[in-house]
């Protein structure tokens, strides 16, 4: 995990995975190559940490859980957003809890840029194919131009993982082997497992559960406990 | 003329490819269109106008979930090959939506998908290889896309007018209903060895305590929950800088 150094072709390589990983969410195939803990997984593999990795996807996809993409609800686009964030993580000097949320906070910001970007492509689609008499039912344009909006999508992708990949990277680096006082370094981890904790009671909600289904929920983390101490 | 296999496999196969012009003001409707194409090109073989009108058609408002888009494809291309006209094809059409996008978000956005995440990252939190757990994942949960959208072209076929009572006899609904509470219990075990594992991370009894009332609180109320505990999130960079 430390001292990775990235190769000239590894920048070209992520572009590559976090283009067909952005294709994935929503254009084509809607296969979950893209989610969380497959993305991260990928981006620590790339770097020689998939565990690493898949921990980074997995502390995301429990912050996604908030965000089920139902109808045209926005929500943070998570394949290049967790490749990006597990990379940095396997890149990462330390691999310490507190380079691990630097990279998941990262990686959430990422998959709001992405988001945005996605919003972007959308009201360009609307001047595209919004109004069905502009191609008159012909088919070929109505392929030409439904495949041109894959494409963009892809390039759209291409552009969020390119110009994102190593600002994280560098970001992470430096902001881990920041010196905190000795408040900081006692306190960050604490908040960081709280926020965590919360998100995902927040996620066990929002899964369709109602109130009055805690019980279910805490006998869940009484399980957890349980295969903690099977599987120390 | 009724369509061959070639066109119904190509009209599968561009069902995969359904979102990818999505947009604000007709969703998913040209890539309804752009999968309808191959199957419609047979249907109105020899009359260039129909065809043009019934891709202009399909190709206006519509939205469903991804998974079950083949099921309108299906219904619509029998509905066309049947010869109904354009008014009960755009009332069909408008029906299905909502079923078709409330069923899919339950039982695959809501059940299906975060169930085998969670027992993925359960798996791996108890010692399983992160590659082949993730792969494990990716064939399973796909095992089940796939072949649910396979089902789903087969019977909007098959049903044509009727799939509204073909989808209420399905298992999909109950699938959604059982995995939900299923998953709860997964998210409660998956949260907590989240945080034990946490790298160089060790809570003693008050932070263990922090961390239930915490992950108990945001389920009570997720609303003011989600806010805080972003904020939380944030707080503890904060912290680490100043």
């Amino acid at each position: 995990m430390t001292g990775v150094e990235l190769a000239p072709g590894a920048w070209w390589i992520v572009v590559g995975i976090g283009t067909l990983l952005g294709l994935d969410a929503i254009s084509w195939p809607q296969s979950m190559a893209s989610r969380p803990i497959v993305a991260g997984t990928l981006g620590g593999m790339l770097f020689g940490d998939p565990g690493g990795g898949f921990l980074v996807g997995a502390w995301l996809e429990i912050m996604a859980s908030r965000h089920p993409p139902y109808g045209a609800a926005r929500y943070p686009e998570t394949g290049p957003a967790a490749l990006i964030a597990g990379a940095a993580f396997a890149l990462s000097e330390s691999g310490s809890i507190i380079a691990l949320m630097f990279c998941v906070l990262a990686g959430w910001t990422i998959g709001w840029v992405g988001s945005h970007s996605i919003a972007l492509l959308r009201r360009y689609n609307d001047r595209a194919l919004g109004d069905p008499a502009s191609f008159a039912g012909d088919p070929t344009e109505l392929a030409r131009r439904h495949r041109r909006s894959i494409r963009l999508d892809g390039a759209r992708a291409a552009l969020v993982t390119g110009a994102l990949f190593l600002p994280v990277v560098l970001a992470v680096r430096v902001a881990e082997t920041w010196g905190p006082g000795g408040l900081g370094a006692g306190l960050t981890p604490v908040l960081a497992v709280l926020g965590l904790a919360g998100l995902g009671g927040v996620g066990a909600r929002l899964l369709g559960g109602r109130r009055e289904g805690w019980p279910t929920f805490v006998i869940g983390g009484a399980v957890g406990l349980l295969l903690i101490w099977v599987f120390p | 003329m009724i369509p061959r296999r070639t066109d119904f496999t190509a009209a599968f196969l561009r069902s995969f490819a359904v979102q990818g012009s999505w947009n604000y003001r007709t969703m998913i409707g040209g890539g309804l269109g752009y999968a309808l194409t191959p199957l419609l090109r047979r249907i109105h073989a020899g009359d260039p106008v129909a065809l043009r009108q019934a891709i202009e058609r399909h190709a206006g408002s519509f939205n469903a979930h991804p998974y079950l888009s083949p099921v309108a494809i299906g219904a619509l291309a029998r509905l066309e090959h049947e010869g109904r006209d354009a008014e009960t094809c755009d009332r069909f059409r408008t029906a299905l939506r909502g079923p078709l996008g409330a069923l899919g978000d339950q039982a695959v956005w809501a059940g299906w998908r975060p169930f085998c995440a969670l027992v993925t990252i359960l798996a791996v939190l108890s010692g399983a290889d992160a590659r082949l757990a993730v792969m494990a994942f990716f064939i399973i949960y796909n095992a089940g896309h796939v072949g649910l959208r396979f089902w789903g072209f087969r019977m909007g076929w098959h049903a044509g007018l009727d799939v509204g009572g073909a989808l209420n006899r399905s298992p999909l609904r109950a699938l959604g209903g059982r995995l939900m509470p299923v998953n709860q219990a997964l998210t409660g075990a998956v949260v907590v060895m989240l945080v034990a594992r946490a790298p160089g991370f060790e809570p003693g009894a008050w932070e263990a305590g922090l961390v239930a009332v915490a992950a108990l609180g945001a389920f009570i109320l997720p609303s003011r929950g989600g806010v805080l505990a972003m904020g939380l999130l944030f707080a503890a960079t904060a912290a680490w800088f100043f």
